[in-house]
């Protein structure tokens, strides 16, 4: 599956993505995640800072949904991807961690992450879901 | 028992909420949530969830049971995350629409000064609800960004 080109901008937003994941148990994990970044038109990855519930989930269990917010243009780009590999070094990992820098100092929470690795993920499917805003 | 302290968290501050279920194949599923509720036994929360996410919900739910909800305040971060059980489903009635009208006042409100988009678009933003789900509170944890992102509140966690 490919990613659009569309998706792109949405990607680059600076607005939080929600991240579900599932335990070989078969427990979900939600978690909100500052940036999905874009790797090539099949792959995402995704910063691994701490080694949270979402980083032992996708060792043991490799399939993850991950929803994008677009509030320009009322949309939602849900993406469900698969973990494939870590990066702890290279261009991928210098630019989010660059990335990861600019965020927390945006967000007055310079310092509290730092970049393990990038955790490159294989795109299975993407929706775009758009709907009416509501109004009143 | 969801303690009085995050009680208040989401019945006053709260701004946004997301939910997870999983496949029988452990497929997990996002479901944007438009607002939510603590039921009188202080264990069961009901979320109201679009139309447009509830793609694979009740199947999942029927199958496995399992619900995630993570709860944020935007600005403060302030995080915590909602595990349990499936109790039922329902379509929204009047409470719901109040509690939803709630939620949507204060995401709009908030994401209105932290982001270049006006307070009606930020409400706009929040969808309409489609269904409500309850789900009863098994266990929660802290998931405001830092190294204690993942510990147990309830039960507590081991030290």
């Amino acid at each position: 599956m490919e990613l659009p080109d569309d998706i792109k901008p949405v990607m680059q937003n600076e607005i939080p993505a929600i991240l579900i994941s599932c335990s070989g148990a078969g427990i979900p994990n939600t978690t909100i995640i500052s940036q999905v970044y874009y790797v090539d038109r099949e792959h995402v990855a995704l910063s691994f800072q701490f080694f949270n519930k979402t980083v032992r989930n996708t060792r043991e269990n490799p399939y993850v949904c991950v929803c994008l917010n677009d509030l320009e243009n009322f949309t939602n780009w849900v993406l469900h991807i698969q973990y494939d590999h870590s990066e702890s070094e290279g261009s991928i990992f210098d630019e989010m961690d660059m990335q990861i820098e600019a965020i927390a100092s945006a967000t007055g929470m310079s310092g509290i992450f730092k970049l393990k690795a990038a955790d490159i993920y294989r795109v299975n499917s993407v929706e775009k879901v758009v709907y009416d805003p509501v109004t009143s | 028992m969801i303690p009085g302290k995050i009680m208040k968290f989401l019945e006053e501050d709260a701004t946004v909420a997301a939910g997870g279920t999983r496949s029988k194949h452990l497929i997990p599923h996002i479901h944007r949530v438009s607002g939510w509720s603590v039921g009188p036994d202080r264990q069961t929360i009901s979320c109201s969830i679009p139309e447009e996410f509830t793609h694979d919900l009740l199947s999942s739910l029927a199958d496995n049971g399992q619900f995630a909800l993570t709860v944020e305040q935007i600005g403060t971060h302030e995080t915590y995350q909602f595990k349990g059980e499936y109790v039922g489903s329902r379509p929204p009635d009047e409470a719901d629409l109040v509690v939803f009208e709630r939620c949507r006042e204060r995401f709009g409100k908030v994401v209105s000064s932290f982001y270049p988009y006006s307070e009606e678009q930020s409400r706009a933003y929040v969808m309409n609800p489609g269904i409500v789900i309850s789900f009863k509170v098994r266990e929660i944890f802290i998931q405001t960004p830092g190294p204690r992102a993942g510990h147990r509140l309830v039960p507590p966690e081991e030290e």
